[in-house]
């Protein structure tokens, strides 16, 4: 070879792959809005994108697994949360979490309601972003989301028994029940644990300060998915001014059957 | 040094170097950030520390490589700079827009945009400098009416950075259209046109430390960077299986990226082969280690730890863990930090008179300790990034959970860091107190890089 050959072989490579990745550049912008659904961009999505940003939240955390490693990502975080949960934390991150317990805080960002409701506007959408399947498995802030696997979802739903089913799906990502709740007894994550719901709907109903419909532990449970501000747990992080942090959406994201099976499985913690 | 005007290098290589200083007391302060608690974290918390030490790295390398042209080119084309004035006031504009930068990012003025923080007004700072940069480098060579392929390439690599640098000026408001573009500056400096400048130095100090046939050398650069864009340009897919783009990217970016190493490897054979004719006798025996070591660390660190997670089967496990910080540090270290340094080396004694054959004890400790502390800090990322994709992205162990199981890694990343930051301080010491200072045109006491061939050397020998 001489040097003239090598450096046509140079030339000529980078130009024929330099088109190669043009061209799948123009077809990816043909693409991206449905794999995005930037119809869904609303002027408070971009707002929120732009508070994104401007605190440089992604020097701290991962969006779409891409940012710093130094806390959690946040891709489907909407997902998992709910608005409630997540304006009332960015408004006081300390009170959610202990740097004496998790070494590491989120600093108060100090911001304004319209750039909360703004930010998590953005997250909402980022959370439907057609990921490719990413992440393989929920990723939780804290706590665990125990045999939460493929396998074992397609074991439960082979079996067709209720119980089984509604057990996958709590630890499903949506509804990502397990994010939230554990149902170990004294483990608190963000939720109250549902160790012993079962027993405790039961005197739930003749609580003073219950405000719902039901008549019986199963209709508590279930009227606590689809309405969870009938009753509160006491505790700052639960719920404020009268309204539980738990998605109140349920009723419309889940199929009944789907519920259905949620309430079979967590009768059975009694 | 040949020419006088060369010596605009030297004061480069000082804003460089000092920058390097500070990135690394950003390195370790974030560092320990990840054992906790945090005494800064309402003065200066991690994002801020993270994002200085990383724009530093990218100011103080950019910077590095601009001293090296203006070293190179008048040497390979044979006459003075085009405007020494020009090169200075360069200089000065771009060390105020660094400084600028990093003092707006701790009051919070950035663009909180990863690697691209940089706000508007310093962007265009920067497009201004490097075109007066390319300007003064252009002219210089149309002057000399005369150039080489290893400067060439160098120049190129110059040219396509400022030029990819331009999508980061704008704003998408689609955030994964963002990302897209995100990369084409990033991943397209870093895996691509940053390897043409690596690999023009690398030319340029392998010619010089081993006296090869340059015809040989340079007709296997042309390969080299050859193979760079083939696997460089759609390697950039591997960035875009996960953040909402068509899915036949991880396609592409698990077969193209997997070739990326090729192109490191043939800088490591070819830094190895050319150091066979002579040995290793040249007198400048700093250069030689920091040459060698930047071919052998960017094999290892960008092409054998970027393989390690580069397949869509294992990057949907590692996506979003520390094992990028792992591939990260040393790819960034071996590939671009390694070969300004050596290009330092190699041109401290021409620049300022110090013996090329006093081999300085203290600049071998700043060798060996930064690469013995890289390498600790790497296995340190390393061991903790999987552990974290094991307990985090596996099991599913919740991530403040899996941070604290992971605090002895971070207790060895911080002690292999401060290894490695002496290493950087016995070179700063090494390079601003034990060297000669700038020497004045005109002195002939040391022999310069150029005036050595194995020939004389085989002379002295006898």
């Amino acid at each position: 070879m001489t040097k003239r050959q090598t450096r046509l072989f140079f030339l000529g490579s980078t130009l024929f792959f330099a088109l190669i990745f043009i061209g799948l550049t123009i077809d990816s912008h043909r693409q991206i809005s449905a794999l995005t659904h930037s119809d869904q961009m609303t002027a408070d999505v971009i707002a929120g994108k732009r508070v994104w940003h401007e605190k440089n939240c992604t020097n701290c955390h991962t969006l779409l697994g891409e940012g710093a490693y130094y806390a959690p990502d946040l891709t489907k975080i909407a997902e998992q949360r709910g608005a409630a949960y997540l304006s009332q934390f960015l408004k006081n991150p300390a009170a959610f979490y202990s740097e004496a317990k998790d070494r590491r805080l989120m600093p108060n960002l100090n911001l304004g309601d319209e750039q909360i409701r703004h930010l998590i506007a953005f997250l909402s959408w980022v959370s439907r972003i057609d990921t490719n399947g990413w992440p393989p498995r929920p990723l939780l802030v804290s706590g665990a989301f125990p045999g939460s696997s493929p396998a074992h979802a397609q074991q439960a739903a082979a079996s067709s028994d209720p119980v089984a089913l509604g057990e996958a799906l709590f630890r499903k990502s949506p509804p990502a029940c397990a994010a939230c709740h554990s149902t170990a007894e004294g483990v608190q994550l963000v939720g109250p644990s549902l160790a012993g719901i079962a027993a405790r709907a039961q005197q739930r109903l003749g609580d003073p300060e219950y405000r719902g419909h039901a008549k019986t532990a199963e209709e508590y449970v279930r009227e606590s998915i689809v309405a969870p501000s009938m009753f509160l747990v006491a505790g700052p992080t639960f719920s404020a001014g009268g309204r539980s942090f738990m998605p109140d959406n349920f009723g419309h994201s889940l199929q009944a059957s789907e519920i259905d099976h949620l309430v079979a499985y967590l009768m059975t913690l009694k | 040094m040949r020419f006088k005007s060369q010596r605009v290098a030297y004061y480069y290589f000082v804003v460089a170097l000092l920058l390097y200083g500070l990135q690394v007391v950003f390195g370790l302060l974030s560092a320990a950030k990840y054992l906790g608690p945090d005494p800064l974290l309402h003065l200066l918390p991690f994002d801020k520390t993270k994002e200085i030490h990383t724009n530093i790295l990218i100011v103080w390398v950019l910077t590095g490589f601009m001293g090296a042209a203006y070293y190179v080119v008048p040497e390979e084309s044979r006459t003075e700079i085009y405007s020494e004035k020009l090169a200075y006031g360069q200089l000065i504009a771009w060390t105020l827009m660094g400084l600028t930068t990093v003092t707006g990012y701790v009051f919070g003025w950035t663009a909180g945009n990863k690697l691209l923080e940089q706000p508007l007004p310093m962007k265009v700072v920067i497009v201004l400098v490097m075109l007066a940069f390319l300007f003064n480098i252009g002219m210089t060579i149309r002057k000399a009416g005369r150039w080489t392929t290893t400067e060439a390439v160098l120049v190129a690599g110059l040219v396509l950075s400022a030029l990819l640098y331009l999508p980061a000026l704008i704003d998408f408001e689609n955030y994964t259209v963002g990302i897209f573009y995100r990369w084409w500056t990033v991943h397209l400096w870093v895996e691509g046109v940053w390897e043409l400048i690596q690999g023009g130095l690398l030319a340029f100090l392998l010619i010089r430390l081993s006296g090869a046939d340059r015809e040989v050398m340079e007709k296997w650069l042309y390969v080299i960077v050859g193979l760079t864009f083939i696997a460089g340009i759609l390697g950039t897919a591997h960035h875009y299986y996960w953040i909402g783009v068509p899915h036949y990217w991880a396609m592409f970016g698990g077969t193209f990226s997997a070739l990326e190493p090729l192109s490191f490897f043939g800088m490591a054979v070819y830094a190895y082969s050319a150091l066979r004719r002579s040995g290793l006798s040249h007198p400048n025996r700093l250069a030689l280690h920091w040459t060698i070591g930047s071919a052998v660390y960017s094999a290892l660190g960008a092409g054998i730890l970027g393989l390690a997670h580069t397949w869509p089967a294992v990057n949907k496990w590692t996506h979003g863990t520390l094992i990028t910080a792992m591939h990260g540090h040393m790819a960034f270290f071996g590939a671009y930090v390694m070969i300004v340094l050596a290009m330092i080396t190699y041109a401290m004694p021409a620049l300022t008179g110090r013996d090329e054959e006093q081999s300085s004890a203290v600049g071998m400790w700043a060798f060996w300790l930064q690469v013995a502390g890289m390498f600790g800090m790497t296995m340190a990322f390393a061991t903790a990034g999987i552990v974290q994709t094991y307990l985090e992205h596996i099991l599913g162990i919740g991530y403040l959970d899996t941070q604290h199981k992971l605090s002895v890694h971070f207790v060895m990343l911080m002690g292999t860091g401060s290894l490695f930051a002496v290493g950087v301080l016995l070179f700063l010491v090494d390079f601003f107190f034990l060297a000669v200072k700038p020497r004045v045109h005109g002195d002939s006491r040391a022999g310069s890089g150029a005036a050595w061939t194995p020939s004389s050397a085989a002379q002295a020998s006898k």
